[in-house]
C-alpha cells in the first residue's frame, strides 16, 4: 500500500510543506487537506511544496497542486514547487499550459424562452407528424394503384406479429372484462328485478366501449412500443439513413406495411374481443342470475344493432391509426443514442393512450349528440 | 530484469474456433506497441482477451505478473483497475455528459474529493483537446471528439497499460495526429505502456516503439517499424508495401 506523509515547517510568512512517499490516487487527499488548510491561514503568504522525498506523482497529485495554486492565488498567496525530479516534471506536462478555466455552466433559458421553445417544439412535432401522414398517404396510394410495392411478405409478417401473438392476451382480458361488467350489473339490476337487462349492459358496453379500448391499450403496449423501439434502433444504427441514401423511401418500406397491418389487425382483434367479452358476461349471467344462454343472446341480438358494431369497429380503426402514426413518428425521430430509443418507446405509449382516450371521448360526445336529434 | 506488464504464453484466442494460436508476446513498461494485421486477423479479439473480456481458448495471459484468467473474478478486478481500455466504438455512456463519462472511474473507484475529481477531469479533457465539450452529451459531439473522450476516460486513473482499439480510425489526419501525440504524452508523462490496434501506418510510424504483425493465425513478425518494413514475410511485405503503393 502506497503511503504519503506531509509535514509543515514555518519560516516567517512562508510555509514549507515537505511531502514524503507517493502522491497518487489513494494518498493524494492528505496533501490536498494540508494545502487547503494553508490557503485559509492569513499569516501565510507563500507556500513551498518540497518534492525532494516524493516518489511517484500521478494525475491526482498534479490536479491537487493545480487546485492549490488557484486557491492560493485567489487569496493573494504564492505557491512554489521545489526539488522536482524528471518524473515529476513529466507528470506536470499533463496540466494545461494556458491554465484554461473550467467551462462555464451555460445559462438556462428564461421562463418566456422556455414557453417559446415548447411552442416551437410542438409546432415542429405537428409539422413532422403532418409530413409523415402525407408521405404515408402518398406512398399508400402509390402502392394501391400498383405504381409502387411494399417489400414482399412484409404486411403478412407484421399482421402475424401484431395479431396472432396478441390473440391470447386480448381474448383473456376481454373475457375477464365481460365477466366484471356482468358482475357489477347483476348485483344492481337484481335489486330491481331487472337481472335480464345485464345482457343489454354487457352487449352495449363491450361493443361500443370496452372492446375497442382494451384492444387499443393492449396493442399500444405490445405493438406500438415494439414499432417505436424497432424504428428507433434502426434510426440510431443509421439503417434509416442507409435506406434514404439508397433511394428507398423509409415510409414505404417501414411505415406503410405497419399501418396496413394495424388497419386489419386492430378491428379484427376488436371484433374477437366483443364476442369473447359478451361470452364472459353470459357465463356470469348464467351462474349468478340463472339466465339461459338463449335468453341472453336473444337480448343481445335485439338490443345491440349493427350500428353499434360499426361504431365500435370505426373507433378501433381510428385507434389503430393513432397507435401506428404515434409509434412510427417517435421511432423515426429517435436520434443518436440508446436513451432516445427508450424515450421514443415511452412517449409512444403515453401519447397513444392519451390520444385514444381523447378520441374515444370525442366519439362518445358526437354520437350522443347525433342520437339525441 | 523487470517483469513484463503483459505476457501471453502460448495463447490461443477466438470465440469458438481459434483465430490466433500459440501466441507468445510481452509488453514492457513505457512502450507503445502496435498490433497490426489485416481485417479479421484477430487483432481486436486478442485485445479483448488481454484485457479480460474474452477467455483465451488456450495458454495463459499474465497481467502484472499474475495469471488473468486463473483467478476468481473478484481477484481479477484489482488487475483490471490498473489498465485502461479505449474501445473501437468509444463505448461512452449516452445518458451521461462527456465530463461524467470521464469522471465515472474516479467516482466509482476512488475516494478523491469531488473538487479534485473535477480538476482531474478538466485537465484530462484539456489534454485530449476537448476541454470545451465537457458538458455536452456524447451524441452532441463528433466521432473524433468521442474517441478523444474515450481516451480520456481510459487514461483517467493513470493506468499502467492503455489498450486502444483503432483510436484514429476514420479520423482526419490532423485529429489523428493529435491523438497520436496524446498517446505519446501518456507514455512519457504517466510512464504507461500503450497497446494500439491500428491499420493506420502513419499513426504507427509516429507513435509505436514496436509493432507486432498478426497474420495467418499467429505472429508473422515482431520488431520496430523499420525492422518490419525490411521483413521478407509475404503478409508483412504486402501490408506495408501495398499501402505504400
Amino acid at each position: 500500500m502506497a503511503t504519503a506523509a506531509t509535514s509543515v515547517e514555518r519560516s516567517g510568512r512562508t510555509a514549507v510543506v515537505r511531502v514524503r512517499g507517493d502522491v497518487i490516487v489513494p494518498t493524494a487527499r492528505y496533501l490536498y487537506g494540508t494545502l487547503r488548510g494553508l490557503a485559509k491561514r492569513r499569516e501565510v503568504k507563500r507556500v513551498v511544496v518540497d518534492f525532494g522525498e516524493v516518489g511517484r506523482l500521478d494525475s491526482s497529485g498534479v490536479a491537487i497542486i493545480e487546485l492549490a495554486k488557484r486557491a492560493l492565488h485567489r487569496s493573494g498567496k504564492e505557491l512554489a514547487l521545489e526539488h522536482l525530479d524528471e518524473r515529476h516534471t513529466a507528470a506536470f506536462e499533463l496540466a494545461p499550459k494556458d491554465g484554461a478555466k473550467p467551462p462555464k455552466q451555460e445559462e438556462g433559458p428564461t421562463w418566456l424562452e422556455a414557453i417559446g421553445e415548447r411552442v416551437l417544439k410542438i409546432g415542429d412535432t405537428l409539422r413532422t407528424l403532418g409530413h409523415l401522414l402525407r408521405e404515408t398517404l402518398t406512398q399508400g396510394w402509390a402502392i394501391a394503384t400498383r405504381r409502387r410495392r411494399v417489400p414482399s411478405g412484409s404486411v403478412s409478417a407484421q399482421i402475424l406479429a401484431m395479431g396472432a401473438d396478441a390473440v391470447f392476451i386480448v381474448g383473456l382480458l376481454s373475457f375477464l372484462l365481460g365477466m366484471t361488467v356482468a358482475f357489477q350489473g347483476a348485483v344492481q339490476l337484481q335489486k330491481f328485478g331487472a337481472g335480464v337487462f345485464v345482457a343489454d349492459m354487457v352487449g352495449w358496453s363491450m361493443v361500443r366501449e370496452f372492446s375497442p379500448l382494451i384492444t387499443a391499450i393492449v396493442l399500444t403496449g405490445r405493438t406500438g412500443a415494439a414499432i417505436a423501439a424497432e424504428l428507433g434502433t434502426m434510426r440510431v444504427g443509421s439503417e434509416i439513413d442507409a435506406l434514404t441514401t439508397m433511394g428507398v423511401s423509409p415510409v414505404r418500406f417501414l411505415v406503410v406495411p405497419r399501418m396496413v397491418a394495424l388497419t386489419f389487425v386492430q378491428p379484427a382483434l376488436t371484433l374477437m374481443s366483443m364476442f369473447i367479452g359478451i361470452t364472459g358476461g353470459l357465463l356470469v349471467a348464467a351462474l349468478t342470475l340463472g339466465l339461459s344462454p338463449a335468453t341472453f343472446w336473444a337480448h343481445i341480438a335485439e338490443r345491440v344493432t349493427l350500428a353499434d358494431f360499426a361504431q365500435g369497429l370505426g373507433k378501433s380503426l381510428g385507434f389503430a391509426w393513432i397507435i401506428g402514426f404515434t409509434a412510427c413518428h417517435f421511432g423515426l425521430r429517435a436520434t443518436g443514442d440508446a436513451t432516445s430509443v427508450g424515450r421514443a418507446t415511452t412517449r409512444t405509449v403515453v401519447v397513444s393512450i392519451f390520444l385514444i382516450v381523447v378520441l374515444d371521448a370525442l366519439f362518445a360526445t358526437i354520437i350522443t349528440i347525433a342520437r339525441s336529434r | 530484469m523487470t517483469e513484463p506488464l503483459l505476457q501471453c504464453v502460448d495463447v490461443s484466442v477466438g470465440y469458438e474456433t481459434p483465430v490466433l494460436q500459440n501466441l507468445n508476446l510481452e509488453i514492457d513498461r513505457a512502450e507503445i506497441v502496435a498490433l497490426l494485421g489485416g481485417s479479421g486477423c484477430g487483432k481486436s479479439t486478442l485485445l479483448r482477451t488481454v484485457c479480460g473480456l474474452v477467455r483465451p481458448l488456450g495458454g495463459e495471459v499474465r497481467l502484472f505478473g499474475e495469471s488473468l484468467y486463473d483467478v476468481e473474478a473478484e481477484a481479477r478486478t484489482p488487475l483490471l483497475r490498473r489498465i485502461g481500455v479505449a474501445f473501437q466504438q468509444d463505448a461512452l455512456f449516452s445518458s451521461m455528459t462527456i465530463e461524467d463519462n470521464v469522471a465515472l472511474p474516479l467516482r466509482e473507484l476512488t475516494k478523491l474529493p469531488a473538487s479534485v475529481v473535477q480538476e482531474m477531469v478538466r485537465m484530462r479533457l484539456e489534454l485530449v483537446g476537448i476541454g470545451d465539450l465537457a458538458r455536452r452529451m456524447p451524441a452532441q459531439v463528433s466521432g473524433g471528439q468521442r474517441k478523444r473522450a474515450a481516451l480520456a476516460r481510459a487514461s483517467i486513473l493513470d493506468p499502467e497499460i492503455i489498450f486502444a482499439d483503432e483510436p484514429t480510425a476514420g479520423l482526419d489526419p490532423v485529429v489523428a495526429a493529435d491523438i497520436d501525440s496524446t498517446l505519446v504524452k501518456f507514455r512519457d508523462a504517466l510512464g504507461s505502456s500503450i497497446v494500439v490496434v491500428s491499420h493506420e501506418l502513419e499513426s504507427i510510424r509516429a507513435t509505436a516503439d514496436r509493432a507486432i504483425m498478426l497474420a495467418d493465425g499467429g505472429i508473422a513478425a515482431m520488431g520496430t517499424i523499420d525492422e518490419l518494413q525490411q521483413s521478407r514475410d509475404r503478409s508483412v511485405y504486402e501490408f506495408f508495401h501495398a499501402r505504400a503503393g
